[in-house]
């Protein structure tokens, strides 16, 4: 059953990773909507809701601008929810700590997962090179198809970035789970709605908007005290 | 010769790929190329068409959502080119001059005003547990840059150069602006609710919901100052691990 469970995340990762920059950017890539998809194929959906939620708003301010290459939380959302349900199943855990634990993980080894975006933009240069090689000699079939190996690439990544998120999980996760459950357990809560603000406030500190913080004040304040009062 | 709407919904819906091959040297001009493609070859031949091919495959970068309407407007001219008709002004240099404009204001609206706005509104679904809550982030991202794709492309045809005109008259950089003014005031909401929710949980003092403010303001500046999103997440997890461990409950202070 895991190594299902492991093939369906590897498909969503690799429809999902191409949505990021190859295909179709209709952002199903994005970790809301990949992470619940991922759980809804692997029979918990909730879990994967949850994944989402606490990561889709922590790197949203890294805006793929350019030559810039945002962390990749697509594959950190789709890796962490096949790592708290395969690994919850086999280490007989579940619950708000494990999913923290396993997406903790996913999220600091997703900053390796950079290195296969960045590699499979490096090679698109040799791509560009044959592409060159086939407009000189009139074959723009052959450049046509070029273009197509760059999606293969993109493809190659994402699914080399889930791999990595994955076997690294497998490794860490029954090591930190005797070390950290306990700690989380108490604390689970807190961390949950904690990743979003975190998220909230990298936003704030990055968005080019003149009187965000008052803005961001007096919207937090008025619907804090609606919500007290009413 | 006029371009089929066979042929133009072709380079359409090539343009979903527009990024295959994305590098760092020329960006998205192997894709632009790709995406031309069938037009072209209905309209060159032989040297003509390996020589204009060659020219599409040149450096290009625009914003994803707004390349139909630059790809619209680059195929009227092709087919003015092709026959032969003298052009207002280079496509290469129209190409150049249009790309870094819709690049500017397709960031700002879609990447940095859009996409909070729609996560924001689908995260309220998904904090309540509402397991829809992806399908309002696709509706409520996707209507605006489908339009975008969808109408741009054939305004961008129908009007060629003076399709520039349209991000001047709409105003899409003050819609940038706005959108992002929504997103923060968005998030504020979000936040409040999340916190609030939190506090009725574990039955705390709700007054301790204001002391979010500003520490979410101290961590906006962590990151202003570049501090990355993985230590911010590694250290506030890692306070409130030791916090809980140590029994330390800040909010018991305040119901005593």
């Amino acid at each position: 059953m895991l190594v299902v469970d492991l093939i369906l995340g590897a498909v969503v990762a690799l429809v999902c990773g191409l949505d990021r920059v190859a295909a179709l950017q209709i952002m199903i890539s994005r970790p809301i909507v990949a992470a619940p998809l991922a759980g809804w194929l692997l029979g918990d959906i909730e879990v994967g809701l949850q994944i989402g939620m606490m990561i889709e708003l922590l790197w949203l301010a890294r805006l793929p601008v350019g030559a810039a290459v945002p962390p990749d939380d697509t594959q950190v959302a789709v890796a962490g929810t096949v790592l708290s349900i395969g690994m919850g199943k086999l280490l007989g855990h579940n619950g708000l700590e494990f999913i923290l634990l396993c997406l903790l993980v996913a999220t600091s080894l997703g900053k390796l997962g950079q290195f296969f975006d960045r590699f499979a933009r490096l090679q698109n240069r040799q791509t560009m090179e044959k592409a060159e090689a086939a407009f000189n000699a009139g074959d723009l079939s052959a450049a046509q198809r070029c273009h197509l190996a760059g999606v293969f690439r993109f493809a190659l990544a994402a699914l080399g970035t889930y791999g990595v998120i994955v076997a690294g999980g497998f490794l860490l996760v029954p090591v930190l789970s005797p070390i950290l459950l306990s700690g989380l357990k108490h604390s689970a809560d807190w961390i949950r709605i904690a990743l979003p603000l975190i998220g909230i406030a990298v936003i704030l500190g990055t968005i080019n908007v003149s009187r965000s913080l008052t803005l961001f004040s007096a919207s937090f304040g008025m619907a804090f005290l609606l919500m007290w009062l009413v | 010769m006029k371009l089929s709407p066979l042929t133009r919904l072709r380079v359409w819906l090539r343009l979903f790929l527009l990024q295959g091959s994305w590098n760092f040297e020329r960006l998205q001009g192997l894709g632009f190329f790709f995406a031309l493609y069938p037009a072209l070859q209905k309209l060159y031949r032989g040297e003509q068409l390996q020589q204009v091919s060659h020219e599409h495959a040149a450096y290009f970068n625009t914003h994803p959502f707004l390349a139909p309407s630059v790809a619209g407007a680059v195929l009227e001219l092709e087919e003015r080119r092709s026959r032969g008709e003298e052009l207002p002004v280079d496509i290469q240099e129209f190409k150049e001059m249009v790309a870094a404009p819709y690049a500017a204001v397709g960031d700002a609206l879609f990447w940095g005003g859009l996409r909070p706005v729609a996560a924001g509104v689908s995260l309220l679904f998904a904090v309540k547990g509402i397991v829809l809550a992806p399908l309002v982030f696709l509706v409520l991202f996707n209507l605006p840059p489908m339009w975008f794709r969808v109408f741009g492309f054939i305004h961008g045809y129908r009007k060629g150069i003076r399709s520039m005109e349209f991000l001047q008259r709409h105003r899409l950089p003050d819609w940038a602006i706005r959108t992002k003014e929504t997103a923060v005031v968005l998030l504020g909401g979000l936040g409040a609710f999340m916190v609030f929710q939190q506090l009725q949980v574990v039955d705390a003092p709700k007054i301790l919901g204001f002391s979010v403010i500003p520490l979410v303001i101290l961590l906006g500046l962590c990151a202003r100052r570049g501090m990355s999103v993985l230590v911010l997440v590694l250290v506030t997890t890692a306070v409130i691990i030791f916090v809980s461990l140590f029994g330390v409950d800040p909010t018991g202070w305040m119901s005593i």
